[in-house]
């Protein structure tokens, strides 16, 4: 490890309409060093990186990579001076190979025609270097790709030939643990090889197990930067959000006796034989790598996929659930992952996205009767401390922790028994992922029954009264809250039963 | 905690009667309003003709068969969709109209089965798109041309049908409040009028409406918040088809003959222009009745404007063309800037 920067970034600000996102960061990167920026949402992690990769162009200040002065690069010209972002939703072109994903716009030719021969023995090498040999066909089409996928093509295009400083932005929000192990084991070869690793993320468990140096911000300041082995997550996350905030979350057990949700024998394309029961105000846990199904588990259940065979009971009663109305006329709510693709209609308003399950009882002869939409969404943006300025704002100009709200308020509104959450807190800030934990709980006090799909081991561990892990198209027993631990359920997902 | 921009709070409600309107009219539409004013202006001061009160009369008239066909439009593009076989709905709804009313002698039948043969057509539409999974634009392309063959076929010998009733013509070319040098209100455009406003109540305040901004917005989410996508479309082009039968009502009534095809051929890009004209965009989710009303009459003075200048039809179609692709960049322009205006805001709270 040598101690030469390879990035200085020297009195950096920038503005933005009527906010000022950046003011007067200084601070270098060194080779051979992961970097981690930590912040809440607003403490300026976005707009540095987009700085630096040449999204943004600075108002102030100069940016130094390698002695040469990027400070008003375009995106290109960043790339080719050897800076690399691998963005946390990566552009993926729908209907072309993997391998001609990883190389898009530098394809290898001869004569002006492409040499797929070259194409995939340097996209292969690429995939071996990165250790993700094996994690992705690449004949597979774009669309094909799972989130996780996504993100190996992402990376593998930032570590083409000529890059000096990487940053990943928070590259892990779509990984499961084994994934994210495979991140960190090619974090610490690139580290090895000289580069200067930048790691964006809200998640402190991975800054720690990480990162050599840590840059905190707070409302675009720079509040300091900490040795990592100097430091602890409490102190962390005093300085990110300025005040004391329990970082660990726990909750009393609210498990009821009636079984509210019944899955027996549940067959899918995905699913061989699953069967579980959730409890009045039971939190179950569903773990698992990504891809193991636990999605489709979820829309199994809810009605939008087909299941080939089993029966799904409500409070005892069978639910004849073909669709997505039948299961919400069962009493099931249904949070998805993909927020912004499949939670919320962005254009629309707060006061239409937190209704629209429960439209027709708002209704008389199918007429919306708003006196009645506002008495019951009022109340829910209160409870939920849904920050907005009304209740026509439009969803997508809120924040990603407010969003997910709206979508916990769609469901409050229809009180559902069951509520299904599959990564609650994807993409959300500390701040407002505590809110949400203390949401799901007070949910669960209330007596619904939860499952709770999560790939953040600490939040299944924090929130979940017992925990299956599905591996294979099946799930294991459930394991108790007090059994539970990371290693034991990492072994589970693995499929090492004996552990 | 999230620090809340400022940047993107709204004005709040206000008493101010000015305000109000800008609310009803939508903000976005005021531009509307003063490019009629303008395109007006212009007129009047090229020829005297413009006021007068045939003229108006006249406008008025032109412009309620466009109007019907606006309100459907206005539903299926919001949901995401397009029709482009309205035209030719009409003019099945023109012959079947006539048929009814010359060979049967009842008008009301007449009007009844035009209606009904449009909606006919319309549930079709939604067949092939709703079980054949055929894309809306393909299925309405496809039925464009059958539907138009249709009138033909249906037509005796494919001539037009002469109309001779009176009590018919008078839904066409009839006016009331006549006298007193006032010159009346066309009969069609009082029902274009009762049909955009129980439209617009429609898409504003019941549960079908807002279902259709919701499905429009986003598809995957609307489906997953219980809403059923292929009644819904089923719903969506029945009334676009019945709309478009009423439309072709009012010009075989209009006309005094049952049409096949002179009278509702390229309606449907009129409609079509007119709602994107009217502040929807091709994506779905946004889009008001008042808009395309508003670029409905915008449309109609233009096309009245362009005539009384003695511009050679071919001209105008040339125009209409153009026009179309105008008000699908003012969408897209208008679009990509509440985009940026987004990503700004996003960027500024985090990621």
């Amino acid at each position: 490890m040598t101690d030469t920067p390879v990035l200085d970034i020297r009195g950096v600000g920038k503005a933005f309409p009527n906010v000022r996102a950046l003011s007067n960061l200084s601070f270098d990167v060194r080779r051979g060093e992961v970097m981690a920026f930590v912040g809440e949402n607003g403490a300026g992690k976005s707009t540095l990186l987009k700085i630096l990769s040449g999204d943004y162009r600075l108002d102030e200040g100069t940016v130094l990579l390698d002695g040469q002065e990027v400070s008003h690069a375009n995106p290109l010209a960043a790339r080719r001076a050897g800076f690399r972002l691998v963005r946390q939703e990566p552009e993926i072109v729908p209907h072309v190979s993997a391998a001609e994903n990883i190389f898009v716009g530098e394809l290898p030719q001869r004569g002006g025609v492409v040499d797929f021969k070259q194409l995939r023995a340097e996209a292969k090498a690429l995939l071996v270097e990165c250790g993700f040999d094996g994690l992705l066909d690449l004949d597979a089409q774009g669309d094909s790709f799972s989130p996780a996928q996504r993100h190996i093509v992402e990376i593998a295009r930032a570590l083409k030939p000529g890059v000096k400083v990487i940053a990943f932005d928070e590259p892990t929000s779509s990984l499961t643990a084994d994934e994210t192990e495979r991140l960190f084991a090619l974090i610490r070869k690139l580290r090895a090889r000289g580069l200067a690793v930048i790691y964006v993320t809200h998640r402190l468990h991975e800054v720690m197990a990480i990162s050599d140096r840590i840059v905190i911000l707070r409302d675009g300041r720079l509040i300091g930067v900490k040795e990592t082995t100097a430091t602890t997550p409490d102190d962390v996350v005093r300085m990110m959000v300025g005040r004391d905030l329990s970082y660990g979350f726990s909750r009393a057990e609210t498990t009821r006796d009636e079984v509210v949700l019944e899955v027996r024998g549940l067959k899918s394309r995905w699913h061989r034989d699953i069967s579980f029961q959730i409890r009045a105000g039971e939190i179950l846990g569903f773990a698992g790598l990504v891809g193991a199904g636990r999605t489709e588990l979820a829309k199994v259940i809810f009605g939008e996929y087909h299941r080939s065979a089993g029966e799904i009971r409500i409070a005892g009663k069978p639910a004849h659930i073909r669709s997505p109305s039948d299961a919400i006329r069962a009493s099931i709510g249904f949070a998805p992952e993909d927020r912004k693709g499949e939670g919320l209609i962005l254009v629309r308003s707060v006061m239409e996205n937190a209704s629209m399950a429960v439209f027709s009882s708002l209704a008389r002869w199918g007429v919306l009767r708003n006196r009645i939409m506002v008495e019951t969404v009022e109340p829910l943006i209160k409870s939920l401390e849904i920050k907005t300025p009304s209740l026509e704002q439009e969803v997508g100009k809120l924040s990603g922790g407010n969003q997910q709200k709206v979508v916990l308020a769609r469901w409050l509104a229809a009180k559902p028994k069951v509520l299904i959450l599959d990564e609650p807190t994807r993409a959300v800030d500390v701040g407002a992922k505590a809110e949400i934990y203390r949401l799901i709980d007070s949910l669960a006090q209330s007596g619904i029954a939860i499952m709770l799909i999560s790939s953040e081991m600490p939040e299944l561990l924090a929130l979940a009264d017992r925990i299956v892990v599905m591996h294979g198209g099946t799930i294991s027993t459930p394991i108790e809250k007090h059994d539970a631990s990371e290693e034991v359920i990492l072994n589970h997902a693995l499929g090492q039963r004996a552990a | 905690m999230t620090n809340m921009t400022n940047s993107s709070i709204q004005p709040t409600s206000s008493s101010n009667p000015l305000k109000a309107i800008t609310r009803f009219v939508g903000a976005e539409n005021l531009s509307l309003i003063i490019a009629l004013v303008l395109l007006v202006a212009l007129i009047a001061s090229q020829t005297p003709f413009f006021f007068a009160p045939r003229n108006l009369m006249n406008i008025g008239m032109n412009l309620s068969v466009v109007g019907l066909l606006g309100v459907g439009m206005t539903i299926v593009i919001v949901s995401g969709a397009l029709d482009i076989s309205v035209g030719s709905i009409a003019g099945v709804a023109s012959v079947v109209s006539a048929m009814l009313v010359t060979y049967v002698g009842t008008v009301l039948g007449g009007v009844a089965m035009g209606v009904l043969a449009g909606a006919i057509l319309g549930v079709v539409n939604a067949a092939i798109i709703t079980y054949l999974r055929v894309n809306a634009v393909v299925a309405t392309l496809a039925t464009l041309s059958a539907y138009r063959g249709l009138a033909f076929l249906i037509a005796p010998e494919g001539r037009p049908i002469g109309v001779l009733d009176q009590n018919f013509a008078w839904l066409g070319s009839g006016r009331i409040l006549e006298g007193g040098g006032f010159p009346g209100v066309p009969v069609s455009l009082i029902l274009l009028i009762i049909i955009a406003a129980i439209g617009h109540f429609v898409m504003s305040s019941t549960v079908f409406g807002r279902s259709v901004y919701s499905m429009g917005g986003n598809p995957a989410a609307a489906r997953l918040a219980g809403i059923n996508l292929n009644r819904m479309k089923f719903y969506i082009f029945t009334i676009s088809g019945a709309l478009a039968g009423l439309a072709g009502v009012l010009v075989t009534a209009r006309t005094s003959s049952g049409q096949p095809a002179s009278g509702t051929q390229g309606l449907e890009l009129e409609a079509i222009t007119a709602v994107f004209l009217g502040g929807a965009i091709l994506a779905g989710g946004k889009g008001t009745i008042v808009g395309t009303m508003l670029a409905v009459v915008l449309l109609a003075t233009l096309s009245n404007g362009m005539n009384l200048l003695g511009i050679p039809t071919f001209y105008q179609l040339v125009a209409k063309g153009f026009l179309l692709v105008v008000a699908v960049a003012i969408g897209q322009w208008r679009m990509a800037r509440a985009e940026k205006a987004q990503a700004r805001a996003a960027a500024a709270t985090g990621s």
